[in-house]
């Protein structure tokens, strides 16, 4: 929790800085972009925090987001498939995936980073070979399927909210009931923490485990779909590329440790809205976009550090505490 | 007994050393000497405070107050090069060997002898295999240290020691991993370099061995010294009652009643020993200890009877009833229960809560649907942890913050909420002090006297000898034999668990 | 053409070998005891390769096709999916097999000039879309960006005739035809003189650049990342009320500026000025959406480099162009002639595919 505090302290800095230099960036049509973005690259982020969770890592999230876009935008135009079949192909698809790399990880004990490295190549192999390495799109098609991700609910008479923002919340809800209020979140955090134990316990932990690569695998096969809604063109060879690496950075900022076992989703979404606010300062304060992943990678470099040092006063607080005498426990019984 | 006569032929000479970490007074006015060719033992519950002395003396962390003398000369060790350089080396607990290199590399690393800027090999193995004849490794300096036992690079670690010209040696729990004959081997090197003018500080838990080794003996408690035993005082009675500042009863387990028999394990084989059978039985009540050397099985066959790993070939039957058991899930349900060996590797999850650790294994009896019903967890919780007499601040407290005993009884809490029919502990009181040792005893008895079958492993003879009401003992995968209560005594476990009894077996239990 | 080198992918993979210990071992060139010459049964065969996968190189293809059938020789087209290394490789394989002409498109003109080189060595080399003019290849196939950049300033004049605030998009800047198109741009609509393509003064990326009637904001770059393209769009049109025009400089950028637009409920507000032939573009100016478009040709580059090697592998140097440099003109789209090209762009990609 105080984690979240922190993250949340930093995004209300860089938010409240950015407006003060440039009162725009608070205009209704900036705030409404920047919720759109914020929810497309928070379901993948919660997607890769479960992954994470585990004490694994998913490196394919932004190949399977240029298959799935890919692959919706190519159904639907090129082959002329359904509405809903398409979206449940893909889905289905997604599941797959992540059933696979589960199963790699946990049956044939391969190493998540590998497996998911090869994933990595192959899925953006496959998006490419499929549609034939063409640009995708709907041109002026689908315009009622696409509002799912351009579409937006008038709040007030001024205000309006992206329609991926509600989808974002749902799975924000879902996936926070799930982690904390379900035995299998408590396994999941178990099992990150210390999968051995968590095994001797009777924690099916090869099953927990497949089951978060599926739900990331999932949410990617989501974000794919309405991340090609949104841009209407997409480059299968490009669509997506770096993502994962963007899902992860947010899930650690947002207090998520690639060791295992920590993680909330609230904490996540505020890291991806960090990331998204940081790309949109820059654009708005006119900073040279050369120095964008320079900037992006200080401050989550500062994030984490202050996170970290944080951690070490508290303990050495409490180590003086409990050795002050509050605490019987550490004298030798 | 504390030694007031400081005379200048001690080679170490350390007077009232203080160290005061942050709120906690880690050494109080700690006094101790070392003469050439001594072992001193040095032992003490944990936290008395011997490894910040050690750490002191190998140059890790620096005295508040007091004085350390080398040959009458006041010495500041403020670095491990200055420790070096005065002759102390430590052999760590867990040792510091490069795995990928080989022995003469790992002797010299980082004091390579040099030719022209260059690691001049021939002498390098040559000088190596010198050091190596000391300690008795017996093997080729161009061996790689991974191909080693963990009882040779022991040796390797004092031949490196040795190789710095060291005049004190300090080992840490230096027996704490090895197998019964390299102990031995290990015994003899002290020997060998005690007679050599070497002079030994020597750290364990293991009474018995210190019995044997030591010279001297040095007791510490909370941060202080309790006393000084020679030679011919040194005596585990002795050695504890200083320990503990108390004589402990000696506890022997008094009442017990055989139910009828629950478990049984007929032709029982497991993965590391394929070619021997292992039967066993277990009655309602009852305490069984298998005993045996490191190495025996004993371990293989717990984790086979949890379906940790899968059994090749005979069958486990509780209550008559044939078991299929090919996860820890197939064990728990059928009603059996691990404490594990590597307690915070496998029984407790450290970073996390006692209370999420106490209900780990019950969860889904606190669920509807997936959903957990908080408030019943933390009553059951609440209830298993007074139960056990967990000591917590609350539940909250991560269990990282307990000490060994108390993990261990969080582990017992998360099993007994299941109420489960057999209890398997591997090695109860490995790593937890004297006191709490008495109280994992107790709770054994009280579980045992609710009707639970419990099965332990455990390589303390003490343990044994005091808990079982029946010891099986095994050899190299096989039943070497069984004592009952009356046929128990040190000598009869240490005679099967050696092999000395091989043929005929003495009654193996066969079906 | 600007290509879509994946050069943050080409890092990764970089990366990754290295982390796994077995960079890439691509044999570097073998060929040099490895006779040139491949002709077999009479028939010359030649080499057209583009630096990436697109649907322009479909258009080049389909005019290697045409030159293929009227100068009867045979030309294999080689794609490289992801820029240098893939290259690189190719240009090595064909040179072990054996090949009489090659047209390459370089990735990195700058350090490829050994193997070009190389390949020089062995059977005649011209480049197309992108030169490498230290290298010993015979001529140079192509358009020059600097003048492009100057018409599509031209577009935006025409668009925005009273003048306002311009901001251009483009995927990398680091490349010299990003910086000769975007300097054409600058160059047209602040009225500057004429500068010569073989020494151009850059502007400093990030400054504001003001002329008597239009004003330059930024140049924001996306790296190849769609997502971001079109959030630079937003941005630009979140930050800037009176934004009055937007210049992608890459195929892809105006159509998310065009996307961002229509969202924005900005489309036929704010002008939107391209590069290339992308498809909504076309689209979007046959709508009325998008001003206008500057097209090369890349049908010609193909067509004229098959054309070219035709001659040079049977020893006739006369069909050299001056200078080595033969200028492919480059085509203005508007509305009224969109129809028309967009028509003959999709007969020629299908012949192409």
């Amino acid at each position: 929790m105080k984690k979240t505090l922190g993250i949340f302290g930093l995004f209300l800095a860089v938010f409240i800085s950015t407006a003060l230099i440039n009162p725009r960036f608070v205009s209704v049509y900036n705030l409404e972009n920047l919720i759109r973005w914020i929810s497309l690259f928070g379901i993948i982020s919660i997607g890769v925090s479960f992954v994470i969770i585990t004490g694994g890592i998913d490196l394919s999230i932004g190949s399977l987001i240029g298959m799935t876009g890919s692959l919706t935008a190519w159904l639907l135009t090129q082959r002329g498939w359904s509405v809903s079949t398409t979206l449940l192909t893909v889905l289905a698809v997604s599941l797959f995936v992540g059933m696979a790399h589960g199963l790699l990880i946990t049956k044939l004990r391969l190493q998540p980073f590998v497996v998911t490295l090869c994933g990595l190549l192959l899925y953006r192999g496959i998006a490419r070979y499929i549609t034939d390495d063409q640009s995708q799109g709907f041109g002026n098609t689908q315009e009622n399927l696409r509002l799912l991700a351009i579409g937006k609910v008038a709040i007030g008479s001024k205000f309006s909210i992206p329609i991926p923002f509600f989808i974002l919340m749902g799975i924000a809800m879902v996936a926070s009931l799930i982690l904390n209020r379900t035995i299998w979140g408590r396994y999941l955090f178990a099992l990150g923490r210390n999968e051995t134990a968590a095994h001797y316990s009777g924690i099916n932990t090869d099953v927990m485990k497949i089951a978060a690569y599926m739900t990331c695998s999932l949410l990617a096969g989501i974000g794919g779909i309405l991340f090609s809604l949104d841009l209407n063109s997409i480059q299968p060879s490009g669509l997506g590329e770096f993502y994962e690496l963007y899902a992860i950075a947010a899930a650690v900022l947002g207090g998520c440790s690639l060791r295992g076992g920590e993680g909330t989703v609230l904490g996540v979404i505020i890291g991806t809205a960090v990331m998204r606010v940081l790309y949109n300062a820059i654009n708005i304060l006119s900073i040279p976009t050369h120095l964008e992943f320079a900037i992006i990678g200080a401050v989550i470099l500062a994030g984490v550090v202050t996170d970290e040092l944080a951690k070490r006063y508290a303990t050495n607080r409490r180590a003086i505490r409990e050795q002050l005498g509050d605490n019987p426990l550490n004298k030798s019984q | 007994m504390v030694a007031t006569t400081h005379m200048a032929e001690e080679l170490l000479d350390v007077r009232s050393v203080s160290k005061r970490f942050p709120g906690v007074l880690a050494l109080n006015g700690v006094s101790l000497t070392l003469s050439q060719g001594e072992v001193l033992a040095v032992i003490g519950e944990n936290g008395a405070g011997k490894s910040t002395l050690m750490k002191i003396l190998a140059g890790v962390e620096t005295p508040d107050q007091g004085e350390i003398r080398i040959d009458g000369q006041s010495v500041k060790i403020e670095s491990t090069g200055k420790a070096q350089k005065l002759g102390i080396a430590l052999i760590h607990q867990e040792l510091n060997l490069a795995d990928n290199l080989d022995i003469a590399s790992n002797i010299f690393l980082g004091r390579e002898p040099q030719r022209f800027g260059f690691v001049d090999r021939p002498r390098l193995y040559a000088d190596a295999q010198i050091y190596m004849t000391d300690v008795g490794l017996t093997c080729k300096s161009t061996t790689l240290v991974s191909d080693l036992s963990q009882g040779c690079r022991q040796l390797v670690e004092i031949a490196r020691a040795l190789s710095t010209q060291a005049r004190i040696l300090i080992m840490d729990e230096p027996t704490s991993s090895l197998s019964q004959g390299e102990t031995e081997q290990l015994y003899k090197v002290v020997n060998q370099l005690r007679q050599r003018g070497v002079a030994i500080v020597y750290i364990s838990h293991r009474l018995p061995e210190v019995q044997r080794l030591a010279d001297r003996v040095a007791v510490l408690r909370d941060g202080s010294n309790a006393g000084f035993l020679t030679k011919g005082q040194i005596t585990v009675d002795a050695m504890v009652s200083l320990m503990v500042g108390r004589t402990l009863g000696r506890h022997v387990r008094t009442s017990y009643s055989h139910g009828e028999p629950l478990l049984e394990l007929r032709h029982l084989r497991t993965p590391s020993f394929p070619k021997h059978e292992v039967s066993i039985h277990l009655c309602k009540g009852e305490i069984v200890g298998i005993a045996g050397l490191v190495g025996a099985g004993r371990t293989e066959l717990l984790q086979v009877l949890f379906g940790i790993t899968p059994a090749l070939g005979g069958e486990v039957r509780l209550a008559g009833e044939a078991l299929h058991l090919s996860s820890p899930r197939d064990a728990i349900k059928a009603g059996l229960a691990l404490v594990p060996e590597d307690r915070k590797l496998q029984g407790v999850i450290l970073e996390m809560s006692v209370g999420h650790n106490a209900t780990l294994a019950s969860l889904q009896r606190n669920s509807v649907g997936g959903f957990l019903n908080a408030e019943r967890e933390k009553k059951q919780a609440e209830t298993i942890t007074q139960q056990i007499r967990v000591k917590t601040p609350n539940l909250d407290q991560w269990v990282q913050f307990l000490s060994g005993g108390n993990q261990q009884k969080v582990v017992l809490s998360k099993w007994l909420s299941l109420k489960p029919r057999i209890l398997l502990l591997d090695e109860p009181t490995r790593g937890i002090d004297v006191g709490a040792k008495q109280e994992v005893y107790t709770l054994m008895e009280e579980i045992a006297s609710q009707g639970i079958g419990i099965l332990f492993v455990s390589s303390e003879m003490e343990e044994v000898l005091r808990m079982s009401d029946r010891t099986v003992v095994m050899h190299q995968g096989r039943i070497a034999g069984e004592l009952t209560r009356d046929q128990l005594s040190e000598e009869a476990v240490m005679h099967l668990a050696t092999g000395a009894g091989d043929s005929p077996p003495i009654s193996v239990l066969q079906e | 053409m600007i290509f879509p080198y994946r050069f943050r992918a080409a890092l990764l993979l970089t990366f990754v070998a290295l982390q796994l210990g077995c960079g890439d071992k691509s044999t570097p060139s073998t060929a040099s005891t490895t006779p040139a010459t491949a002709t077999t049964g009479g028939k010359k065969k030649i080499a057209f390769i583009t630096n990436g996968v697109d649907p322009f190189w479909n258009t080049a293809v389909a005019g290697v096709r045409a030159a293929e059938k009227e100068f009867d020789i045979e030309c294999s087209v080689l794609m490289p999916p992801k820029g240098l290394i893939d290259q690189k490789r190719m240009l090595e394989s064909l040179l072990a097999r054996g090949i009489d002409g090659i047209a390459i498109s370089p990735v990195d003109a700058k350090n490829q000039v050994a193997l070009i080189d190389e390949a020089a060595g062995r059977c005649p080399v011209i480049t197309h879309d992108s030169d490498a003019p230290l290298s010993k290849r015979l001529c140079f196939v192509g358009m020059e960006n600097y003048k492009a950049g100057r018409a599509a300033g031209l577009l935006v004049k025409e668009a925005i005739p009273n003048g306002g605030k311009v901001m251009l998009f483009v995927g990398r800047l680091e490349q010299l035809n990003s910086q000769q198109r975007r300097q054409g741009v600058i160059d047209e609509l602040l009225d500057r003189p004429q500068q010569t393509s073989d020494k151009i003064n850059f502007d400093v990326a990030g400054k504001v650049l003001s002329g008597t009637k239009y004003t330059i904001l930024d140049t924001r770059t996306d790296n190849f990342d769609y997502a971001r393209a079109k959030a630079n769009a937003q941005d630009a049109m979140a930050s800037h009320a009176d934004l009055a025009c937007m210049v992608g400089l890459f195929a892809y950028n105006a159509p998310h500026c065009l996307e961002a637009a229509k969202e924005a409920g900005r489309l036929g507000k704010i002008k939107i000025v391209s590069f290339d032939e992308a498809a909504p573009v076309l689209q979007g100016i046959i709508d009325g959406h998008v001003h206008g478009t500057i097209s090369q040709q890349p049908y010609l580059y193909g067509y004229h480099s098959v054309r070219l090697l035709k001659s040079l592998v049977n020893g006739d140097k006369s069909v050299l162009p001056p200078n080595g440099f033969l200028e492919v003109p480059i085509v203005e789209v508007r509305q009224k002639n969109a129809q028309a090209f967009w028509a003959d762009l999709k007969k020629m990609q299908e012949i192409g595919k």
